[in-house]
């Protein structure tokens, strides 16, 4: 970046009244983040050389010899490169729209609760499940789903009490999306709850009492006022989960599924299928050129809900 | 009542009891004797009631070197997290000509676009040597675009009277940041402080690829190993008697202990993250 002598003295606005001494002592604040980004946001960026070339580590990032698109292609035929992408895009949309529909009946829920304690001691334990880290939840669903040493666990437990078969759920590929997709629910619904609970206590008081002098009822208001009003934070929320589709829960996904292949045909996302060829295969060049496709496409998503963002609702956009 | 407040009540009570149980099966489990564990694989109440475990853990080495790992890289991650962050985001809040707005693009373009997992690992592991380092689980989590830009908003709302009247009687930049802006600025330094604790604590991805002594391992990395084998348990306690351990208690066990810390500061913390969430979504 270049730093431009900016004019000494007062000029115009009072918050530009800056000597060149003072922009200097402010950049000098701001070098420690600015080298953050240049080593840990823009080093790997030019890593990407990587995608197009035949690794080795003895010849390193730069002196490894180029391969073209060798790499794209080994991926593209490989047959998985469809199924990882079906995966990532489908699970995201199940997760965004559970764990959206979840939070916004919570908070419409959550608001129909008057007494004070009460609520706020329920609003703490649903938004707790969002500071549970990924490892112990994935020890707690195997609790739930096979027990400790897979002898029954929970589930299976209630299911003989109303004499249907047990189910090995962790050899079980079909269910997987919908059980990730409760443990998303799990962990964010609380959390989602809050930002639309913020919502909820900026709409104005004039419009209930209105409606209750018209005779409605709490729940004809929930659906007739709230909810509408309601709509623009769910835009924004749309947005912002589109625009995170093509990037996979790696944490959530990976400390549950671990590395049993069997449930890999449903529940595989790039990130995943990422991590494992690195760390197992370590194929850099192929693994590399996977994740330059997973951005470059994930760029195209953020940048069309930011501007789609930017277009409806500038007021929240971030820029 | 009305029926939906009455719907309302009930259905956010099951919900809650939905977050609750899973934990509670933690915790009932790591107080229940192992013969009953074996059997069921889970249970409900803590019947017959044992803290061997917990003994067991306790005298230990594993659960220490766990907890001096998981700590140091919280508290040196937070401390790295809170002053950078609040530095960069001040400058970036100053509307400073010809700094604030490229700075601004800098922080930006990384949320849009980044290098993927390769050039991570290759950067982490070849150019910076931090295999088995506890800075390979604090310096790539350093700082979040996304809290930057909640923190410039907080800056941007500061009185500017106050900064005026520090401009005149003679204060410099870096005095006016320290003395007058960070001062100002406790609710959004615990929002801060909060959000990156969580994260660190809670990190694994980062140890999974960049540790491999276990000597260093933090408590989710430990709690990893008990994931893909049980017996792995075993040798969470020092070695003697490790043949009798209780390994389904002890994966409990050591589950509630990494929990704990979290579970201890959530009461107090709660409307820190409450005021951070509602600040990153409506944008001040």
């Amino acid at each position: 970046m270049t730093v431009t002598k900016p004019r000494a003295g007062r000029a115009g606005s009072r918050r530009h009244g800056l000597s060149s001494r003072d922009s200097l002592v402010l950049l000098l604040l701001a070098l420690p983040g600015i080298a953050w980004f240049l080593v840990f946001a823009y080093g790997p960026m030019v890593g990407l050389v990587v995608a197009f070339k035949a690794f080795n580590i003895r010849d390193g990032i730069f002196g490894s010899p180029w391969n073209g698109l060798a790499n794209f292609r080994y991926f593209l035929m490989s047959g998985d490169a469809a199924t990882i992408v079906f995966n990532t895009v489908f699970l995201n949309a199940l997760f965004l729209g559970a764990s959206l529909f979840a939070g916004l009946v919570l908070a419409l829920m959550l608001n129909e609760i008057r007494g004070g304690p009460y609520r706020r001691f329920m609003q703490s334990v649903i938004f707790f499940p969002y500071f549970v880290s990924p490892i112990v939840i994935s020890i707690m669903l195997q609790v739930i789903l096979s027990g400790v040493g897979g002898r029954g666990g929970l589930v299976n437990n209630l299911l003989s009490v109303v004499d249907l078969p047990q189910v090995s759920w962790y050899t079980e590929a079909g269910a997987w999306p919908w059980i990730l997709t409760i443990v998303k629910v799990w962990q964010l619904g609380g959390y989602t709850s809050v930002i639309f609970l913020a919502a909820i206590t900026s709409i104005s008081e004039e419009v209930y009492e209105a409606a209750a002098i018209d005779g409605a009822s709490r729940w004809r208001m929930a659906l007739s006022i709230t909810v509408p009003l309601l709509l623009p934070t769910f835009a924004v929320l749309v947005v912002l989960g589109v625009g995170r589709m093509f990037f996979g829960d790696f944490a959530t996904i990976y400390a549950i599924v671990q590395d049993n292949g069997v449930l890999f045909p449903t529940t595989d996302v790039i990130d995943t299928y990422v991590f494992r060829s690195l760390r197992m295969i370590g194929d850099f060049g192929t693994t590399a050129a996977i994740g330059l496709f997973q951005s470059v496409v994930g760029f195209v998503f953020v940048a069309a809900a930011v501007l789609v963002q930017r277009r409806f609702h500038k007021e929240s956009s971030i820029l | 009542m009305e029926p939906f407040a009455a719907v309302s009540y009930v259905t956010v009570t099951l919900f809650g009891l939905f977050c609750l149980v899973p934990l509670w099966m933690i915790v009932a489990g790591s107080l229940t004797d192992e013969s009953v564990l074996g059997l069921n694989g889970y249970s409900l109440f803590p019947q017959p009631f044992s803290l061997r475990a917990y003994e067991l853990l306790f005298t230990g080495q594993s659960l220490l070197n766990g907890y001096v790992a998981s700590l140091f890289i919280t508290v040196v991650g937070t401390i790295l997290s809170i002053s950078c962050t609040a530095a960069i985001a001040w400058v970036i809040a100053r509307r400073l000509p010809f700094i604030s707005r490229p700075l601004t693009m800098f922080a930006y373009v990384p949320m849009l676009f980044n290098g993927g997992l390769v050039p991570f690992y290759l950067l982490v592991t070849q150019v910076l040597g931090l295999t088995n380092s506890w800075f390979a689980m604090i310096l790539p989590l350093m700082l979040a675009p996304f809290l930057i830009f909640v923190t410039v908003s907080f800056f941007r709302q500061m009185p500017e009277e106050i900064l005026d009247a520090a401009r005149i009687d003679g204060a410099g930049e870096l005095r006016i940041f320290f003395q007058i802006v960070l001062p100002l600025s406790k609710p959004i330094l615990a929002v801060l402080g909060l959000f990156y604790a969580v994260t660190y604590w809670n990190e694994w991805f980062t140890g999974l690829l960049f540790l491999t002594d276990p000597d260093k391992f933090p408590l989710q990395l430990i709690l990893q190993n008990l994931i893909s084998n049980v017996t792995n348990a075993a040798s969470l306690p020092s070695s003697a008697g490790a043949a009798m351990a209780p390994v389904y208690q002890l994966r409990f066990a050591m589950t509630v202990l990494t929990v704990g810390p979290i579970l201890l500061a959530y009461p107090f913390a709660q409307r820190f993250f409450v005021k951070g969430i509602t600040l990153g979504a409506t944008k001040g």
